[in-house]
């Protein structure tokens, strides 16, 4: 008998460690993947699994898995920003601002001849959401507003900022188009082009941060116990304006991805993103409350999410209206959350 | 019905024209006339708002400007028309953005003495309006399809995949669009086929991932009618990306400046532009007229005809039409 | 028998508005000494605790450590002063494993360029919580369990551990054996006896007054923000200990 409760003992610790670098909610998150992709795959009549639609889901998934991951840092402290989206269309226009009004440039820029200039956008849209962190974490930290109010308000005001320098309207500039379109190596058609590439670069970094730091560890202390992170020394406040900069700074890179995969900084290039973002988050298992996500799960929530989108497009076998493919979304969703409530009894 | 609107609604409209007539003749009083648009974001409103500003300028009279700044929406468009008649214009140009909630605020200004002239959409009684203006959708849908028609050199007998990008199922102006091109094609272009429709959300991203997966679901499709700014947005950008523009026919609506340059490299087969300009000129024009002067409009109800910009568009009705932001 | 004094506060006074939280406390603390702090709710002890932590600065009152003269501006200079407090309720962050808890705010880095990028030595943490936790005697499961799958008994263990092996000169436990068991409760004040025979100066706020007795060296009593005792824990019996809270006539309330 005790053998056998040795031997019990000894596979918790050993599945721990299993969960440790890869949780439950990822491993089910992988296995609706490997569903679904078989799911489309028949009822598209086997165009699903092809280089075209995997290389439009992996654009998506680049152009929503930065806010997701922003998202993530940010709900980990036990906060929420709403402002992400405005910061995409903000950052966006003003990259597109500084190409066309500042440089008089135009779409006739095309090509290598724009790399440079594509570059340039990257930067400015990268300091434009930094700086939208920045007034998100002066209104949290000395306003002292709750985060959900305070990143609605720059939410308005943003996306009203993006409308007056652009005029309402696409910016369209110098463009490289070929950053967007997927590699041919060898012959070999991959699903996955430069843009989408610098995203995953950036997520694994993010999860490096996360995961592996000082600052991750301070995050997830921040969330879990913020009077218990006081009395270690360490400064909420200074943490909060780190974690929201971070945030508005991937939700600028987001906003350049927009400029280069449409040639035009938009007002509403960030239009409701925020809202799949948080859906990301949800479904990639990172606790609204606080104190729990991993960087793994929600890169597989967003590709749930956007082979979602996809896959019910490519469906051929019946027609899927429109509105129903918002409902199923949405479904999804709430089977996501019910899933992960009914996984935490269970685990106990 | 407007003939019989126009009958009914005579008498009232001489009474009222009679004593703003008096009122508006005062030599010294400068006429102020409101105008509450649709939402300040759309670059719709604010090509409206430069034809509203010339117009004004030329007329001699002063323009409150109002509307929300990005939510075309009844109930913030409700307040904001109560805050405008408080201040007692004497003309009211209304874009009413609900047919059936305008309508009070609409008998409010009327009742309170002051001119009204609707533009762009309308309200289900408009008896006691100086004029309605509307632009035409059906009929911009069936421009639409003309343009895509002749841009795959359409032939009877065979056939041909087109697809349409919408924004979503409330947006009515994408409605009448979409209603205008499916019967000019049931009507005219029977091997047109519309093997699919898919919402951008009004995001220009996601309007650029469902052509991009259009793309690989029909390698054959011939056309794409893009109803809206930012569906257009999104299918140019999946078409420039791809190298297939020319090879397929993109049609979009909305004359933004950016996507009329994009005529001329060859993205856009056409655009199907509106002339909101216009419809803010005439309905100043003729409010100013009618409080001065009493005058009616020989035509009460009038519809402003979209056009078709493409390759073939002169430079100056490409200035004309592109819409031109402040 | 003449230690010497390693920290002393002199005629704290502190006001919440128009509440007079303290009003001329004093008290000295020598190494390897424990002093029991007491009073009812509302006596001053809380806050006492916080100026001495460095949470709250005295709105009139001078701090010496060692002798010399200090100003908190926040808890973490007293922190890296040698000043540990384990606040009441103020747990753990129970999402972090035992190691996380251990170290949080005085993290091990690993070595090279990844170090300065903020980069964790993981491994190297969990077996210094674990001996640091095991040289004071607390005993708790594997330190890179998360803290969310520990009894209260063994949270309260692992916070009280950390607070005893980061320690340098001073130790100050705000009801470190509230919400605990008989056994669990010995084990703590076990601990306390321990951190005193490392030479550190210990402060004991509690309510349990047989606890306060039986590991005190002295008591010092707060009533209305001042210090209306002090004195060695062997002049105090349990009844006239709770005459001095209470105050020289026993009230009838609790």
């Amino acid at each position: 008998m005790s053998n056998s409760k040795q031997v019990e003992v000894e596979k918790q610790s050993f599945l721990d460690q299993v969960r440790a670098s890869f949780s439950n909610q990822s491993t089910l998150l992988v296995v609706t993947l490997v569903v679904l992709g078989v799911v489309f795959q028949i009822t598209s009549q086997g165009i699903f699994l092809s280089t075209g639609t995997l290389g439009t889901v992996l654009n998506d998934w680049g152009s929503y898995i930065l806010l997701a991951v922003a998202q993530t840092f940010v709900v980990i402290t036990g906060g929420i920003d709403l402002s992400v989206g405005a910061t995409v269309s903000l950052s966006s226009v003003v990259a597109g601002w500084v190409l066309v009004k500042g440089l008089g440039l135009d779409s006739t820029t095309s090509g290598s001849d724009a790399t440079p200039y594509v570059l340039l956008a990257v930067l400015v849209s990268l300091l434009v959401g930094l700086t939208v962190g920045a007034i998100n974490a002066f209104l949290i930290n000395v306003l002292k507003i709750v985060p959900f109010i305070a990143t609605l308000a720059t939410m308005g005001a943003m996306t009203g900022l993006a409308i007056i320098i652009s005029g309402g309207m696409p910016l369209q500039g110098p463009n490289n188009w070929e950053l967007g379109i997927p590699y041919e190596i060898f012959g070999i058609q991959l699903p996955i082009s430069t843009t989408v590439l610098a995203v995953m670069i950036i997520t694994v970094i993010c999860g490096l941060i996360l995961h592996k730091t000082k600052f991750g560890l301070h995050t997830f202390a921040l969330g879990s116990n913020a009077f218990a992170t006081r009395a270690a020394g360490i400064s909420p406040a200074r943490q909060i304006t780190k974690v929201y900069m971070l945030s508005g700074g991937l939700a600028g890179l987001a906003g350049a991805y927009a400029y280069i995969r449409l040639g035009a900084g938009s007002p509403s290039n960030g239009t409701g993103m925020e809202l799949y973002a948080i859906a990301a988050v949800v479904i990639g298992g990172v606790s609204l409350m606080g104190g729990v996500g991993r960087i793994v799960g929600i890169a597989l929530g967003t590709l749930v999410l956007f082979t979602v989108q996809s896959g019910l497009l490519m469906v051929k076998v019946i027609t899927v209206s429109p509105s129903l493919k918002q409902v199923i979304v949405a479904l999804l969703i709430v089977a996501a959350v019910a899933i992960q409530a009914l996984q935490k009894p269970a685990r106990k | 019905m407007n003939k019989r609107i126009l009958k009914v609604s005579f008498a009232a409209l001489t009474a009222a024209a009679l004593t703003l007539g008096i009122t508006g003749c005062a030599p010294e009083k400068k006429l102020t006339i409101a105008f509450v648009m649709g939402a300040e974001s759309d670059p719709f409103f604010q090509a409206m708002k430069v034809g509203a500003e010339a117009e004004a300028l030329a007329q001699g009279v002063d323009l409150v400007w109002q509307g929300d700044p990005s939510a075309y929406d009844v109930a913030t468009q409700v307040p904001i028309v109560d805050n405008v008649l408080a201040q007692s214009p004497d003309g009211l140009v209304l874009i009413p953005t609900d047919p059936t909630g305008l309508q009070a605020s609409a008998d409010k200004a009327v009742a309170a003495g002051i001119a009204v002239a609707l533009v762009d959409t309308t309200i289900n009684d408009t008896t006691n309006a100086v004029i309605t203006i509307t632009g035409d959708n059906g009929d911009g849908g069936a421009k639409a399809a003309d343009a895509i028609a002749a841009a795959i050199g359409y032939e009877d007998g065979k056939t041909y995949k087109v697809v349409i990008g919408l924004t979503s199922a409330t947006a009515t102006t994408n409605v009448g669009r979409q209603v205008g091109f499916e019967e000019r094609v049931a009507s005219t272009y029977p091997g047109i086929q519309i093997v699919d429709v898919a919402y951008s959300a009004a995001n220009p991203q996601t309007a650029n991932s469902n052509v991009n997966n259009w793309l690989t679901k029909y390698p054959d499709l011939a056309g794409i009618f893009a109803i809206d700014g930012t569906n257009a947005s999104g299918a140019a950008a999946a078409l420039q990306a791809k190298g297939l523009t020319g090879k397929i026919a993109l049609v979009g609506y909305d004359a933004y400046p950016a996507n009329v340059e994009l005529i001329k490299s060859g993205v856009f087969t056409a655009l199907i532009a509106q002339d909101p300009a216009a419809e803010a000129r005439l309905a100043i024009k003729t409010l100013v007229e009618y409080i001065k002067n009493g005058t009616t409009p020989s035509v009460k109800d009038v519809v402003i005809p979209n056009v078709t910009l493409d390759a073939n568009t002169s430079d100056a009705d490409f200035a004309k039409y592109t819409y031109v932001a402040k | 028998m003449a230690k010497k004094v390693i920290y002393e506060v002199r005629n704290a006074s502190k006001n919440y508005g128009a509440v007079v939280a303290l009003d001329g406390a004093s008290l000295k603390l020598h190494a390897g000494e424990v002093v029991g702090l007491v009073g009812d709710n509302g006596a001053g002890k809380s806050t006492l605790v916080k100026v001495l932590s460095g949470a709250h600065s005295p709105d009139g009152g001078e701090i010496f450590l060692e002798g010399e003269p200090v100003v908190w501006a926040n808890p973490r200079e007293a922190l890296e002063a040698g000043i540990e407090t384990l606040y009441q309720d103020s747990g753990l962050a129970q999402h972090l494993t035992v190691s996380q808890n251990v170290f949080l705010g005085r993290e091990k880095f690993v070595k090279g360029i990844f170090g300065k990028l903020g980069f964790l030595a993981k491994k190297q943490m969990e077996e210094e919580a674990q001996a640091d936790l095991e040289a004071v005697g607390i005993a708790f499961p594997s330190s890179n369990r998360p803290v969310s799958q520990l009894s209260g008994g063994q949270r309260q263990a692992v916070a009280i551990g950390r607070a005893v092996s980061w320690a340098r000169k001073v130790l100050i436990l705000d009801e470190p054996t509230n919400h605990l068991g008989a056994r669990q409760s010995a084990e703590v004040l076990e601990v306390i006896k321990r951190a005193k025979a490392k030479g550190l100066g210990v402060i004991f706020i509690s309510h349990t007054l047989p606890h306060v007795l039986a590991v005190t060296d002295r008591i010092v009593v707060l009533r209305l923000g001042q210090i209306v005792r002090d004195a060695p824990t062997s002049e105090f019996t349990a009844d006239s200990l709770i005459g001095t809270i209470t105050g020289s006539y026993v009230k009838e309330e609790k």
